[in-house]
């Protein structure tokens, strides 16, 4: 199919356009696909779980970038109707991460000089991480900030209360329904992943 | 359950897998269990989910910038079929062209002639992306190629701007040693981009930013080569706070500096 469009001299405008000949009306799911929004939306997430997978900024920015590339060729293919757009963004980039971290792996690798420069053996499958990285990435704000606290850093609920004035009642309920969000999307990723 | 039931229990469980439980709590707990066992099911499959949290250690807040932004405007020319503009000089090739004796300069990437040969370029890029922060040492034949692949700078402007690339100027590099660099200033730091040729191989190299009042900034290390090594590494410095990029070897003996402008 071939996708009449002006030259790139139009900037976002032009990605929230339809062409005419691109996607009949009527089979135009994504069609609704506003990259400048969803990036508004959802860029801070996405960039979230790049970066906290990869550990590398440079290389978490471009894969964002990448994922919404590859959303802008893909609108056709979003159904609101399936998923949120949310859900979709991070499929794709779930995609886009797997596979660099897939290629990274297989390219040598830069370490600081006084890191051992010996392979240290990973003890945690990289892609069960991965999972868990996105998952803490689709949280919500609060709801992360406080899995972050209590259980990656270890701070105790009181700790945690006196840092950021919530009261402990609430973080804990917080967290326990964080848990629960976590466990849903991990279920979403696994099946997905199926 | 009652909501304020839930939500107690909901707490309790949560303090519990925190043990953050008091012996008052304990006993709370307990009891709402036995009342509502499919709690404890739930409990448990908890208990396994922070198990697995071990394997994220930390976690990073990041907010997109403005610059990350504009790059994803600028992909949308990705998404569109027509010709690429004139090939502009891609990064590597510029900094060949200083002419400090490094490896030939690549052929400039002829400009893609279809969306296709866009995308093509694209897939490409991303493996070689995922080098970024990492050095490469690739044969000439390979490397001609991939500098050829090397993403075009959508940033232009004077030395400190975001996301423009700076050659810089390696000075007092030992005989035989051709180093060519670049620097890119970033909202969180400074980029610096290598190109070496004559690195002894197996030995290793220290990347190091100098601060203007002096401070060092570890970069990153390498490995010498007896091919041509390709880096692109990272400094915690903003580039107005950027004097000198020194490379030093394992011992500490500047191999090469190069100076940067103010700005």
């Amino acid at each position: 199919m071939t996708i009449a469009m002006p030259r790139r001299t139009v900037g976002w405008g032009r990605m929230r356009e339809r062409p005419a000949d691109a996607v009949p009306a009527d089979a135009a799911a994504g069609a609704g696909f506003d990259a400048r929004e969803a990036f508004a939306a959802h860029g801070g997430a996405l960039l979230g779980f790049a970066v906290n997978a990869l550990q590398d900024r440079p290389l978490a920015e471009d894969c964002v970038q990448e994922t919404f590339l590859r959303a802008w060729r893909a609108r056709a293919s979003f159904d609101g109707a399936r998923g949120s757009e949310r859900t979709w963004l991070f499929a794709i980039a779930r995609r886009v991460v797997i596979d660099v971290h897939r290629a990274r792996a297989r390219t040598p690798r830069l370490v600081p000089h006084d890191e051992h420069p010996e392979p240290i053996a990973e003890t945690t499958d990289p892609l069960e991480r991965l999972g868990m990285v996105e998952a803490l990435a689709r949280l919500s704000a609060p709801q992360r900030e406080a899995i972050v606290a209590i259980h990656l850093h270890g701070v105790s609920y009181a700790e945690h209360a006196a840092a950021t004035g919530v009261a402990v009642g609430t973080l804990r309920t917080r967290v326990f329904y964080a848990l629960r969000a976590l466990r849903g999307i991990l279920d979403e990723v696994d099946t997905t992943d199926a | 359950m009652h909501d304020d039931t839930a939500d107690r229990h909901a707490e309790l469980v949560a303090a519990a897998l925190a043990g953050d439980l008091t012996a008052a709590e304990e006993a709370e707990l307990a009891a709402l269990d036995a009342a509502h066992p499919d709690m404890v099911a739930e409990r448990a499959e908890m208990e396994a989910l922070v198990a697995r949290l071990e394997g994220v250690d930390a976690w990073d807040d990041v907010q997109p910038s403005d610059e990350l932004a504009a790059r994803i405007a600028d992909a949308e020319a990705d998404g569109a079929p027509v010709p690429a503009p004139a090939a502009p000089a891609p990064v590597v090739s510029s900094v060949h062209d200083a002419g400090l004796g490094g490896a030939p300069a690549p052929a400039t990437a002829a400009a893609p002639a279809s969306l296709d040969a866009r995308r093509r370029r694209r897939r490409l890029l991303l493996p070689l992306a995922a080098g970024a922060a990492a050095c490469l040492a690739i044969g000439v034949g390979i490397g001609a190629a991939a500098f050829g692949e090397r993403p075009v700078p959508v940033v232009q402007g004077p030395p400190g701007t975001l996301g423009a690339v700076e050659d810089v100027a390696f000075v007092d590099a030992p005989a035989g040693l051709a180093i060519t660099g670049a620097l890119v200033a970033h909202t969180w730091g400074t980029e610096t981009v290598l190109t070496i040729d004559g690195l002894p191989t197996g030995e290793a190299f220290t990347v190091v930013v100098v601060g203007e009042d002096g401070t060092e900034y570890a970069s990153g290390a390498m490995l010498g080569s007896d091919v041509t090594i390709d880096c692109r590494l990272n400094a915690a410095v903003l580039r107005e706070d950027v004097a000198a990029v020194e490379i030093r070897a394992a011992s500490g003996a500047e191999i090469a500096h190069a100076d940067v402008v103010d700005v």
